[in-house]
């Protein structure tokens, strides 16, 4: 069984972390599409506070730089906002993801993905050694039993 | 040498040892003379006594402090590596990442004890520097070959004795494994369930060496490969097997294999590989199976 799902873009989830306040959802920091909806919802936002007289903001371009550790990568992205008349007329999400999986998978550098892989028992294969993880020293074990044992406690 | 002759499972008389903290397993042809023995592993203690960070007495430990010391025969060759593995990796993978590993308790006393987690420092082709005669630290810092030492090793001790026996040879060192004239059928592991394995790799005058993040952990998702730009232990795939030429290289790219970019430098350096992430799926190379590298995996 080989094929190559496609999977949602980690990057879009953890995003809503630096800028969640501009509503970005979906995922890929880069599309045109998402650069879009989080225009949208940022606007939406802002009509409401813009009925208010108390205006605060200085009509220019924000920049600002934020960065979120994925489990494998540092990601950056830059967040430009465009404010006129206490109003966001425009937001840009700039980013260079480490992360592109979805399109990494589909990649030249990959030649095939399954999600199950039932695997054999090591007395019904035969083979002259195995590789893994490697085993440890006594050294290491002793001490992950002392910790054990003294959380344990 | 006839095809029957370089099956394994002939009398290959094996020598098994414990040392720089794994089981080692060399069988050769005909058996190795207590002198030869001694040799291998007087080679072995040096490289421990250069690379590792668990002792007291070895040049990276005096280096920690920063300064200088006698350039270590392996330093060149393992630093040109781990400039490419940083350059692929977007500088996940890191020879100064010591200090990371010690952060989360994985230190010479094997204190197993978190701390936050510290990165290593990104710029350290700026702190190491090698000539001539020595290498050094302008700064005070870690080193940790973690990532490629076993697999260097492995290749200074299979050059070793191919240089004294004849025939077939095997160097196997906690499963990164060298083969020469000679057929090895290696199971691949399950990290979840040693007692299965996912797959076979017949490797014929060739280096496997795997990496995964189930054995050499001490608490809830703590273990030794770390990303160095975070110092935090990787999630996302459990278990990685590379198959090179040499074990360097193959050791080097299993690492590289638990980071964005390691697919791409492996297909770079004509490695074969299959990597599981945490969640079961297992990934393979182009190559893997075929003529390049045969292979199975049961899926």
């Amino acid at each position: 069984m080989i094929r190559t799902p496609s999977r949602p873009v980690r990057v879009g989830v953890a995003l809503v972390g630096v800028a969640g306040a501009l509503s970005l959802a979906g995922c890929g920091a880069t599309t045109a599409a998402d650069t879009g909806s989080a225009q949208t919802d940022a606007g939406r936002t802002d009509a409401g506070s813009g009925s208010s007289s108390s205006g605060g903001y200085a009509d220019g371009t924000y920049t600002a730089e934020g960065s979120y550790a994925t489990p494998e990568s540092v990601e950056t992205v830059t967040v430009t906002l465009t404010i006129a008349d206490d109003t966001v007329t425009d937001v840009e999400v700039t980013g260079d993801p480490q992360a592109r999986e979805s399109e990494q998978y589909q990649s030249q550098f990959i030649g095939g993905i399954t999600d199950e892989v039932v695997g054999k028992s090591l007395d019904d294969v035969s083979v002259s050694r195995v590789s893994g993880s490697s085993l440890t020293s006594g050294g290491f074990m002793q001490a992950v039993e002392l910790i054990k044992a003294e959380a344990a406690a | 040498m006839s095809d029957e002759a370089r099956v394994a499972g002939g009398p290959r008389p094996g020598w098994r040892f414990e040392a720089i903290g794994t089981q080692w397993a060399i069988d050769t042809h005909e058996p190795l003379t207590d002198d030869e023995r001694a040799a291998v592993l007087v080679m072995i203690d040096e490289f421990d006594r250069e690379w590792s960070r668990f002792r007291e007495d070895s040049t990276v430990s005096a280096l920690a402090s920063g300064g200088s010391r006698p350039l270590p025969a392996d330093a060149e060759a393992m630093f040109v590596i781990y400039a490419d593995l940083d350059a692929a990796t977007g500088g996940a993978v890191n020879p100064l990442v010591g200090v990371s590993l010690e952060a989360l308790g994985y230190d010479r006393s094997y204190s197993l004890r978190q701390s936050a987690p510290v990165n290593a420092p990104a710029d350290w082709r700026r702190v190491v520097s090698i000539d001539d005669r020595a290498l050094t630290l302008s700064q005070p810092a870690l080193i940790d070959v973690g990532a490629i030492g076993k697999g260097r090793l492995v290749d200074l001790v299979l050059d070793h004795l191919e240089g004294q026996k004849q025939g077939a040879l095997t160097v196997d060192a906690g499963g990164d494994v060298r083969c020469s004239g000679v057929r090895e059928r290696i199971g691949l592991e399950h990290p979840y369930d040693p007692t299965r394995i996912i797959g076979v790799v017949d490797l014929e005058d060739a280096a496997l060496c795997a990496s995964a993040t189930n054995r050499r952990a001490w608490g809830d998702g703590l273990h030794h490969v770390l990303d160095a730009r975070t110092g935090v232990p990787v999630r996302t795939v459990a278990a990685t097997w590379a198959v090179a030429p040499t074990a360097m290289v193959a050791d080097a790219a299993a690492t590289a294999l638990f980071f964005e970019g390691g697919a791409e430098l492996a297909y770079r350096w004509g490695v074969e590989w299959v990597r599981m992430t945490t969640v079961g799926r297992v990934e393979w190379s182009p190559g893997f199976g075929t003529e390049r590298c045969r292979a199975e995996l049961f899926t």
